[in-house]
């Protein structure tokens, strides 16, 4: 299993570089948008819970374009019948999500640099502020592996999934924005336990949806 | 792999899309040494039955059972068992066929790799993408990657198609050798291919 996973994992990130589609689409979302808010902003300063609210906000539209891609370019490409037949069901589902934690990883390391340069902000707690950062987006990318295989199927791929995530990460987005305003004006970090709800829905998620991926998988 | 002897039973399949019924109350048995060519016409639901046997499809009713005779037991995925070849299995076109090769490999070494290359006359084409490849050549490919883990069990919808003459020879020379060894399901309306198989049913 372990050996079918890295052949996947493999695969999905050659095709994925060969291309670059999701990930050129993700990052010119994230440097366009962070850009034009410094330019618009023109210097104002922001509270800290607002500056906050837009990290998260960039960083969950720059997901949404690229989260969706693993699974929607298998269907495009009418490759998921050979994938089907090439690669068990479980490793199909844990080499997707490993993608997807590791693609909202670089959204995260691009989209907060360029984030905290262009606005100018100031951290106070450096450590607790990375560690949020990695926490919401583990989560989000563990949330919207299965929502991604599900939409694959449907039509109107796109917008849908973006409409399917969102009920399903405003907890996470809500932990995610109040635990970086901590980190950002340096208040005690009383919400550590929204650190630990944040690995914790992760890791919820993410089993719930391993047991129901095989429904999702094998066509009915 | 294809010194283990294996079973394929099937009991019962229905399958409907729908109101739609493809197939009713379908049966077989074969064990490694047999082959059987399922005929139809379009829409009787060969490559429906083919996928059901794969294991990629649900029935709507039945079930499908793979025995590994040797051991007695029955696999509960049985994946690595097989290999599907047919118009529906779409190689990575980004990729070139000896990465597609690789990511199918779960350990074929490089002299089975260079010489089923070699017997489909893609040698000199392993490093093109895909997205290069002529239909007839993907067709090649696609059989190529079906046979690559030496399943004990072919399922192979319509295996002829875009091939030319010599591609016919080198699959109809493949699948009589083939043939003493493994499980082999042919959907098809080829006469030439019927010809390989001890066994016929016909849907629809």
């Amino acid at each position: 299993m372990g050996e079918e996973i890295l052949r996947n994992l493999r695969k999905d990130f050659l095709v994925e570089f060969r291309s670059r589609f999701a990930l050129n689409v993700s990052i010119a979302f994230a440097v366009i948008a962070t850009v034009s808010l410094s330019l618009t902003a023109g210097g104002t300063p922001f509270s800290p819970l607002v500056q906050s609210i837009l990290l998260w906000i960039i960083i969950f539209f720059s997901a949404m374009n690229g989260l969706s891609h693993i699974f929607v370019r298998e269907e495009d490409q009418a490759t998921s019948l050979f994938l089907r037949i090439t690669v068990s069901v479980d490793s199909v589902f844990i080499s997707k999500f490993l993608y997807n934690q590791i693609f909202m990883m670089i959204i995260i390391a691009v989209v907060t640099p360029l984030f905290l340069f262009f606005l100018q902000i100031h951290v106070a707690l450096i450590c607790y502020f990375i560690c949020t950062a990695i926490a919401g987006g583990m989560a989000i990318a563990s949330c919207t592996t299965i929502v991604a295989a599900m939409v694959a199927k449907a039509g109107g791929r796109g917008s849908l999934f973006s409409i399917l995530s969102f009920p399903l990460l405003l907890p996470v987005l809500w932990v995610s924005i109040s635990s970086t305003r901590g980190a950002l004006d340096g208040s005690s970090p009383a919400e550590d336990a929204s650190l630990v709800f944040l690995l914790a829905f992760s890791g919820f998620i993410s089993a719930i949806s391993f047991l129901l991926f095989r429904f999702v998988w094998i066509e009915e | 792999m294809t010194s283990a002897r294996y079973r394929i039973e099937a009991r019962g399949l229905t399958k409907r899309f729908g109101r739609n019924l493809v197939f009713k109350d379908l049966n077989l048995e074969l064990e490694t040494g047999n082959s059987l060519c399922v005929t139809g016409p379009n829409g009787s639901g060969k490559s429906t039955l083919l996928k059901i046997l794969a294991g990629v499809l649900a029935p709507s009713e039945g079930k499908v059972m793979y025995t590994d005779i040797d051991r007695g037991s029955v696999l509960n995925e049985w994946i690595s068992c097989i290999g599907y070849s047919g118009p529906l299995i779409n190689p990575y076109d980004d990729l070139t066929a000896m990465e597609n090769i690789s990511f199918t490999s779960a350990g074929a070494g490089p002299s089975r790799i260079d010489s089923l290359l070699h017997r489909f006359g893609l040698t000199a084409h392993k490093d093109k993408k895909i997205r290069f490849y002529s239909s007839g050549m993907k067709q090649r490919l696609r059989f190529i990657l079906a046979e690559l883990n030496d399943p004990p069990v072919l399922l192979l919808d319509e295996p002829g198609t875009n091939l030319d003459e010599s591609g016919r020879h080198m699959l109809r020379a493949h699948l009589d050798e083939a043939s003493k060894e493994k499980i082999i399901i042919l959907a098809t309306n080829d006469g030439d291919d019927q010809t390989i198989c001890g066994r016929e049913i016909r849907l629809g």
